[in-house]
């Protein structure tokens, strides 16, 4: 009864839309998968340069902060792609073929949006960090604009998966919920 | 509007939401843009991703991915196997072995692994077969694995643990060693209760297994001692003073990945990749919910309603078992529903003042919360160790591997009872190691 | 219906910095102006860092705040956290009426933002295995340090830097990846410091962390009020402006007693340290703020001229 297959991947066929989508969320999740081995690195390196060398760690804590968040949110297309983010479909499976096509419409242009919302503010948010040149209130001073930028990043991408797996629901390309009818 | 009520409103639209299909972390979202706008003006929706953004930037988040990678590297290994073959060689003597062995395995699997659903693939991948193989009863094979698999989260490392621990400010190193002797002693309560099925089903004649030569006895040893070494290795780094939490991670998981390349032949790309897709997919479906999360207790906090509940709380002359009775059926059935992840973060804020006003010990709390948590990874209708299961062994069905679970659920309310009763099985260990607690 | 504003602080309940809001939030709510102020202590609403920013947009009304944060978004504010700039209690006192402060104010302004109750506060260093007072004292220890001029400091006396929060200490000293701690006395007494270390060098009569930590609020919701709203605010604030000068002479002598309780050795600064510490600083520390910060030195020079 859980929405959390291991083998389901978003449908893409022929179709030339959903391919060149499916293609860039993956490339998505090779950036998220590289950003979290780099990050594992960077973090033995620090407590070899701390631990061995007995020196100091400046950049090392806060580059592995924001290699994993970069992570997270570049992976949001891929994971999505996979049907790895989690769900309920509790009322999914109670319902009759029709309302299950209609639910699932609502649930993916409903879930579209919000992720609008977030690219919005999160470009807005990542402009102005740009424009004030902010930077991080330490020694290293990261300009900030550089790990804000995964955020319109992730969001954009992630709201083109959705677009794409709503389309294939309309399309009739996929069922709802990726549920077999029963 | 009333902040009680208000919460009681959140409440059920959140549940309605998150029945609908819509992925956790983006209902999560949704719910919290639709009460920020209806009731903290539209401008509220502009602080959104700067909170997401905020709710990832800390430094102890990093070992979750780590510890993922830890034990997902091992599971893409015949290491899991490696394990309970060791054990049953050694444990021979002692009537169903098999079985034994494979809980013993899933215990130690578990101290390389932060999740339950990974721990319980990895040995059941060639557990479950081989039980069945030698007369287990299916239920007793199924049921077995998918509740040893759940004591990956409550024998160190544990992803669930990190983020009670991120969510409460409690520190990560205690909830880790709190976690170690209920999870040992839950293994044992598993352990008995297999036997006693297997033998009440009438085949106890499975019980008295194969002997070994002490020859195979030893040359199975070198595949689990790397193993061991990296526990060790994960439990003097974290307490001897070599590095935090999040750090031991990250060496643990470059020693695991080694390990399976060198020991295990993993040197193919394709197979590398597997295990890094794996764990990159399941690390980033956690760390949405848990960013998603934090937007949605910013909506709780800036509606008052966290404060609203916490006081009203507080005016309710009740005894405070009653209370810690109250909170576990509430969990539980949270837990039946969501992942772990999900319900502690979204709890946690709420509960946490709750738990200290009625005077328990966080850390103790953590414990009985995790096996809470363990009691919706083997119950329906949302178990994950279930599905793992039925991925594992397709033909034994869904219905049979409920049903030998269900004695499971069993042990692990009489440990939450153990507990209870006695603390000092959670306290103890991580006051002896670290200190009377702050 | 009363306006309401939301005040968010990263502190508990118990601590100075929260008194000085609630009595802010009690006056005003006193004076009966229809204004009412909303505490979400201890982080509840926003991160300690994540204060500055939502406040300079409107999107939080007020905080109290160590300056400093902010200094990726105004790197002037770094000087409110510079080594050997303040050197007790009342030269503090002297400073948030000077010329100096008034640059920072405008530069506040620029973000829209504006300081209702001013105030500084001390803090020291602990060490696990030795006293910490002079600069010699710092080679090869695995060091804490609270903000980046310290940190520039410090790595500048030998000492290798591990960043962290300062609620990561107690740990990392008990674990052993920590040898020496620089942070606020309050916090030295509430992450109960004293268990770990054998040496303790409060802030006495020579001391060289002093925090910027004011009430602030945004400019435009401050405009916004009505002049009676306005008047109640600023009333509350000055009266809780001398509470806060009050309460943080005292938190030096009460965190040494607190650690002297528990067996740990006191140590004091001598002037020779103190000189020995700002000269390094000058090389250091003040050399680093100047090179990044538009108009540096001639904040610097603002600061070190207040008596
Ligand atoms: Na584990
Ligand atoms: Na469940």
């Amino acid at each position: 009864m859980a929405g959390h297959s291991t083998v389901a991947v978003a449908y893409a066929g022929n179709n030339p839309f959903l391919r060149g989508v499916a293609a860039i969320s993956t490339v998505a999740g090779w950036c998220s998968a590289a950003m979290i081995v780099i990050a594992v690195a960077i973090t033995c390196q620090m407590i070899f340069v701390r631990f061995v060398l007995n020196a100091s760690t400046v950049w090392q804590t806060e580059a592995v902060i924001y290699l994993v968040i970069a992570a997270t949110l570049v992976g949001l297309p891929y994971v999505q792609r996979l049907r790895g983010h989690v769900n309920v479909d509790l009322f999914p499976l109670s319902l009759g073929k029709r309302s299950r096509y209609f639910l699932a419409c609502l649930t993916l242009s409903t879930s579209s949006l919000i992720v609008a919302v977030m690219l919005y503010y999160g470009f807005e948010y990542w402009h102005i960090a740009w424009a004030r040149g902010w930077t991080s209130d330490t020694v290293w001073g990261v300009r900030l604009w550089i790990p804000y930028l995964s955020i319109p990043v992730g969001f954009g991408l992630l709201l083109l998966q959705l677009v794409a797996d709503l389309f294939a629901v309309l399309a009739g390309l996929e069922k709802p919920f990726g549920l077999e009818d029963s | 509007m009333d902040p009680l009520f208000l919460g009681l409103l959140v409440a059920v639209t959140t549940i309605l939401v998150l029945f609908s299909g819509v992925s956790v972390a983006i209902g999560l979202l949704i719910v919290s843009a639709g009460f920020l706008l209806a009731f903290d003006g539209s401008r509220s929706l502009e602080l959104m991703p700067e909170i997401f953004f905020g709710k990832l930037d800390n430094f102890a988040l990093l070992s979750i991915p780590m510890f993922i990678i830890m034990g997902a590297s091992i599971a893409s290994t015949r290491a899991g196997a490696d394990l309970y073959e060791a054990l049953e060689r050694w444990l021979t003597r002692i009537p169903g072995g098999l079985v034994v062995s494979n809980l013993g395995a899933c215990a130690l699997f578990a101290a390389m692994s932060g999740s339950s659903p990974a721990t319980c693939a990895a040995i059941g991948k060639m557990g479950i077969p081989e039980m069945r193989k030698r007369g287990y009863p299916d239920g007793v094979a199924a049921g077995s694995i998918a509740a040893g698999g759940t004591l990956g989260i409550l024998i160190p490392p544990s992803v669930t643990m990190i983020v009670y621990g991120i969510a409460t400010e409690t520190s990560i190193g205690r909830l880790f060693l709190a976690g170690v002797i209920p999870g040992l002693m839950l293994m044992g309560l598993f352990m008995t209760w297999s036997l006693y099925s297997t033998w009440r089903s009438g085949n106890a004649s499975v019980l008295s297994a194969g002997s070994y030569s002490w020859k195979q006895r030893f040359e199975i040893l070198p595949r689990v001692l790397p193993f061991l070494a990296i526990i060790l290795g994960v439990l003097y780094a974290m307490y001897g003073g070599v590095a935090t939490p999040s750090e031991t991670a990250a060496v643990g998981a470059l020693l695991c990945l080694l390990i399976a390349m060198i020991i295990y032949k993993l040197w193919s790309p394709g197979a590398l990749w597997v295990v890094l897709r794996d764990s990159t997919k399941e690390s980033v479906m956690i760390l949405f919910i848990i960013a998603a999360a934090g937007v949605f207790s910013y909506m709780l906090s800036s509606l008052f309603i966290t404060q609203a509940i916490a006081e009203w709380i507080g005016t309710l002359d009740v005894n405070r078992w009653v209370l810690m009775a109250a909170i576990n059926g509430f969990l539980l059935i949270a837990g039946f529903f969501l992942p772990p992840v999900a319900v502690i973060l979204m709890a946690a804020p709420i509960l946490l003042p709750i738990i200290i006003a009625a005077d328990f010990d966080p850390v103790w709390f953590a414990v009985v919360l995790t096996i809470n948590m363990e009691i919706g990874l083997i119950s329906p209708p949302v178990g994950l160790n279930l599905y793992v299961i039925n991925g594992i062994a397709p033909d034994i069905s869904l219905k049979t591997i409920l049903t030998g679970s269900l004695p499971f659920v069993g042990c692990m309310v009489l440990a939450i009872f153990l507990l209870c009763l006695f603390p000092d099985l959670a306290t103890w260990l991580p006051d002896t190691v670290m200190g009377a607690p702050r | 219906n009363a306006t309401e504003l939301r005040l968010s602080h990263q502190w508990s309940n118990g601590d100075v910095r929260h008194k000085v809001a609630q009595m802010v939030a009690d006056d005003v709510a006193a004076a009966d102006v229809d204004l009412d102020i909303k505490i979400f202590p201890s982080q509840s609403l926003l991160k300690a860092r994540e204060q500055y920013k939502p406040l300079s947009r409107g999107l939080l009304d007020m905080t109290v705040l160590p300056l400093s944060y902010a200094g990726g978004q105004q790197p002037a504010y770094n000087l409110t956290l510079m080594p050997g700039l303040v050197k007790n209690h009342d030269h503090a006192a002297r400073l948030n009426e000077s010329p100096f402060m008034d640059a920072i104010e405008e530069i506040m302004a620029e973000d829209d933002v504006i300081v209702l109750v001013h105030g500084y506060l001390a803090g020291g260093f602990a060490g696990k295995e030795k006293c910490i007072t002079n600069p010699d004292d710092m080679p090869g220890l695995q060091t804490r340090a609270a903000g980046k001029a310290f940190e520039q400091m410090l790595a500048g006396a030998g000492a290798s830097i591990a960043s962290m929060s300062s609620s990561e200490i107690y740990n990392a000293m008990q674990s052993g990846v920590l040898d020496a701690a620089n942070t606020s006395s309050s916090s030295f007494v509430s992450y109960r410091i004293y268990e770990q270390v054998s040496c303790y060098t409060p802030a006495g009569e020579y001391a060289l962390w002093f925090m910027y930590q004011p009430l602030l609020m945004n400019k435009s919701t401050f405009d916004g009020l009505t002049e009676d709203q306005q008047k109640a605010l600023l009333a509350a604030s000055e009266k809780a402006q001398a509470f806060y000068l009050e309460e943080a002479k005292k938190e030096d002598a009460a965190s040494a007693e607190v650690f002297r309780d528990n067996d740990v050795e006191i140590a004091a600064m001598t002037e020779a340290d103190f000189e020995a510490w700002r000269a390094l600083a000058k090389e250091t520390s003040y050399k680093a703020f100047v090179e990044e910060t538009p108009n540096g030195q001639q904040l610097l020079d603002l600061a070190l001229s207040v008596n």
